[in-house]
């Protein structure tokens, strides 16, 4: 078996190289095509039917002949061996069959084959020498001789023995018996001189005015049948083992195509993750563009998403961590304060201070496990088409009833935009959008909410005449945790921009921060608007 | 921003630098209750343009801080003085790490949630310090020294020498190679020495030790390459090698 030079430096760790190029799926696909090669083979199995069909059409002519040769003796009464001679010779010489005429005592009366070289040979079966033939070694030597020798050598022409020609003057025959009792004989017997072929015997009776007066024989070997059989074979054979070399060869291709690329990305997706289940690397992306390209790259992707949520995870959980120090730092600080300050009025600042952190822990383990079940949650909650306009215009009604010093401006067309979400989680958006808008509106500011469409998009604007934006934190503000404040206003976890974003994307949206002209800032959600 | 102490004179000036509106206030209310000015600040970048042109006495300083985080804050101080004083309060480990690792020449560090009496603890030992270093040795600092084999700690410092050399060891490094060097062979836990470095406080993890058993090993290589004083006893602690 050649190996292909591209076959890959076998792991010293499994140590079966051969194994290893022959994979699982190698094997397969070299059985399915072998087992394709092999389907002409079965044919071969045919090959006993069509042989005797060639047996069966042979049998027929020979019939014909001795049925044309017996017509001719039947005219002339008792035969004469002369005039049989003259019809035979005459006959013989477009017959390839071996002709004889025989008398009522079974006498020879004429032969063919004593005209000339004829491809025959008289009925006595060749006796094998008894002597060798006991050796077990020989009998076995000869068994696989005779499997190999039916199987692939030429059958050879009977050979031209004197016997072959010698007249014998009585042919007790059983064949030739049944035909002189008026029937047609048929036998076969095994050629002589150790040859593979058969040779057909049918005998017809010479009837002469309703009795019978002599048989006509005509034998004939079956070698040219096994000489077409022999050919078909060998072609077949021919094919089979070209179509074997080519299965290989095309297994192989395809195996380096398709099985050596699979478990390549085997070997990755074994090595991607260490012992500790944490991944150690990437999937190589393969060009190609089919199945296995598509594999190669669906695997990539996945293990890209999967580094983002592991890393999301694992910085969601020190953000946390961060986040909780801090109020616990403050409590911490005002506790060890409070015990030993003797001040009513510091005592009474610190344990506000301590109230105001552990609420604010609160909220921001509420903020936390709502950032985290965010997704779970659209996925839970039922979507439907919302018309945003009502949405919004009833908000800006609730939170101008709030007395926070802020003043609320609606701007909304006066057509349904539609579009599909959880109104639960678009009224969250909104809230969100709406607080911080005026956490950082100065007292008696104004926020504005707004609601375009825009080409297939429905896009909610909220804007403010808070301190805006730092150019280079734009980005940064949907980040969880992420504050510009210098200090946090109460109610203020880092988490609700976050919240937004998460909730927008989920629905397929995006979530836009700008800087307004004279100051202030601008959050935009975009959702895809229903068709 | 700036505040006055309430009773008596004024001690020295500290910089509080952190975003926490809270710890401002306690920590500041507890600094000037010791007599110190405290001037408090909001972020890195409003410190560095007070403390630019009025330099604090000791720096208490946040890690993570909008405008300018305090690892920006301390290496621009560094630049301007060397001797300045500074704490570091960390709310991440990772943020601890980093602190360590950057090698900024912070003169302590902190892990929040902390204790304001370690805080105040290290702030005292910080300005005893610097008040030591402005003026000459005198005789009966002698007492005050202890020496085991070639290591020297000058306990009213706070520095350490290892073969004349000076080791420059964070407050809590120093506390805890005492802590070690003044028995040596005997072994100490994780736990006892989460007591002696950190006095006043009880919520130190056992890996912020390892953490500073690992580079006050760096340190005093730095200085004698052969340095191998600090052994590891595994399941028990750290135990100083007799010399």
């Amino acid at each position: 078996m050649t190996r292909s030079s591209a076959a890959p430096p076998a792991r010293s760790a499994t140590g079966r190289p051969v194994l290893r190029f022959f994979s699982g799926l190698s094997i397969r696909l070299l059985a399915f095509n072998l087992l394709l090669v092999f389907l002409p083979a079965f044919g071969v199995l045919l090959l006993g039917t069509y042989e005797q069909q060639l047996l069966v059409s042979q049998e027929r002519a020979m019939v014909q002949q001795a049925r044309i040769l017996a017509a001719a003796l039947a005219e002339s009464g008792p035969i004469e061996r002369e005039s049989a001679q003259r019809i035979l010779v005459n006959l013989a010489q477009r017959q390839d069959a071996r002709l004889r005429v025989i008398g009522p005592e079974f006498d020879l009366l004429a032969d063919s084959s004593s005209f000339g070289p004829r491809i025959d040979e008289p009925p006595t079966a060749a006796e094998p020498d008894p002597g060798v033939r006991d050796n077990l070694l020989y009998r076995l030597g000869n068994l696989l001789y005779g499997v190999y020798a039916r199987a692939f050598l030429p059958p050879e022409p009977p050979t031209r023995t004197p016997g072959l020609f010698a007249t014998e003057s009585k042919l007790v025959l059983q064949e030739v018996e049944e035909a002189l009792q008026g029937g047609y004989g048929a036998n076969m017997r095994r050629s002589p001189g150790g040859q593979r072929s058969l040779t057909m015997y049918s005998a017809l009776p010479i009837r002469s005015d309703g009795e019978v007066v002599g048989a006509v024989l005509v034998s004939k070997s079956t070698y040219q049948i096994l000489g077409a059989l022999y050919e078909l074979r060998l072609a077949v054979f021919q094919v089979i083992l070209l179509s074997v070399t080519a299965a290989v060869v095309l297994s192989l291709l395809l195996s380096t195509t398709i099985a050596r690329p699979i478990s390549k990305l085997r070997q990755q997706a074994q090595a991607i993750l260490d012992r500790r289940g944490r991944l150690t690397g990437r999937f190589k992306v393969y060009r190609r563009q089919d199945e296995i390209g598509d594999l190669s790259r669906a695997l990539a992707e996945l293990t890209r998403r999967l580094e983002g949520h592991l890393s999301f995870i694992e910085s969601f959980a020190s953000d946390v961590s961060h986040e909780l120090k801090n109020p616990l730092a403050s409590i911490r600080t005002a506790a060890e304060l409070l015990a030993e300050v003797e001040e009513p009025h510091q005592r009474a600042r610190f344990r506000g201070m301590i109230q105001r952190d552990i609420a604010r822990l609160e909220r921001l383990l509420s903020g936390v496990r709502e950032v985290s079940q965010i997704d779970a949650r659209l996925e839970q909650q039922p979507v439907e088409a919302v018309d945003l306009e009502p949405l919004l215009r009833s908000l800006a009604e609730a939170y101008g009833l709030r007395p926070n010093g802020v003043a609320y401006r609606l701007q909304v067309p006066q057509r349904a935009v539609t579009v599909v979400a959880s109104p639960d989680r678009l009224i969250q958006v909104l809230e969100n959008l709406l607080d911080n808008a005026t956490g950082f509106s100065p007292e008696g500011g104004e926020v504005e909410l707004s609601l375009v469409v825009e080409g297939a998009d429905a896009v909610v604007r909220v804007r403010d005449r808070g301190p805006g934006i730092p150019v280079e934190h734009l980005e940064k503000i949907f980040h969880r945790f992420f504050s510009y404040r210098e200090s946090r206003r109460d109610g203020h976890t880092g988490l609700g921009l976050s919240i937004v974003k998460a909730i927008v994307e989920g629905y397929g949206g995006s979530v836009q921060a700008r800087n307004r002209d004279g100051g202030g800032a601008e959050l935009g959600v975009r959702l895809p608007l229903v068709d | 921003m700036s505040g006055t102490s309430a009773n008596g004179p004024e001690k020295g000036t500290i910089a509080l630098v952190d975003d926490e509106e809270n710890l401002r206030e306690t920590v500041g209310y507890a600094l000037r209750r010791e007599g110190y000015r405290v001037d408090a600040y909001p972020d890195g970048q409003a410190a560095w343009e007070a403390l630019e042109r009025d330099p604090a006495d000791v720096v208490v300083l946040d890690v993570m801080m909008p405008r300018m985080d305090g690892l920006e804050l301390c290496r621009r101080l560094r630049a301007q003085s060397e001797s300045l004083p500074i704490i570091f309060l960390t709310s991440r480990d990772e943020e601890f790490d980093r602190v360590l690792g950057l090698e900024l020449g912070a003169d302590d560090y902190l892990c929040k949630p902390f204790s304001m009496r370690e805080l105040v603890a290290r702030v005292k030992v910080l300005f005893r310090r610097l008040a030591l270093d402005r003026r000459p040795r005198q005789g009966d600092d002698a007492d005050k020294l202890i020496e085991v084999g070639h290591l020297t700690l000058d306990l009213q410092r706070y520095t350490a020498h290892w073969k004349q050399h000076p080791v420059q060891l964070t407050v809590t490094e120093f506390l805890i190679l005492d802590a070690l060097a003044r028995h040596p062979g005997h072994v100490k836990s994780r736990q006892q020495l989460i007591q002696d470095g950190y006095p006043h406080d009880t919520y130190v993890s056992d890996r912020t030790i390892d953490s500073h058993i690992k580079r006050l090993r760096r340190k005093l290589a730095d200085v004698d390459e052969g340095f191998d004083g600090i052994e590891t006893v595994y399941g028990l602690g750290y135990r100083y090698r007799q010399p």
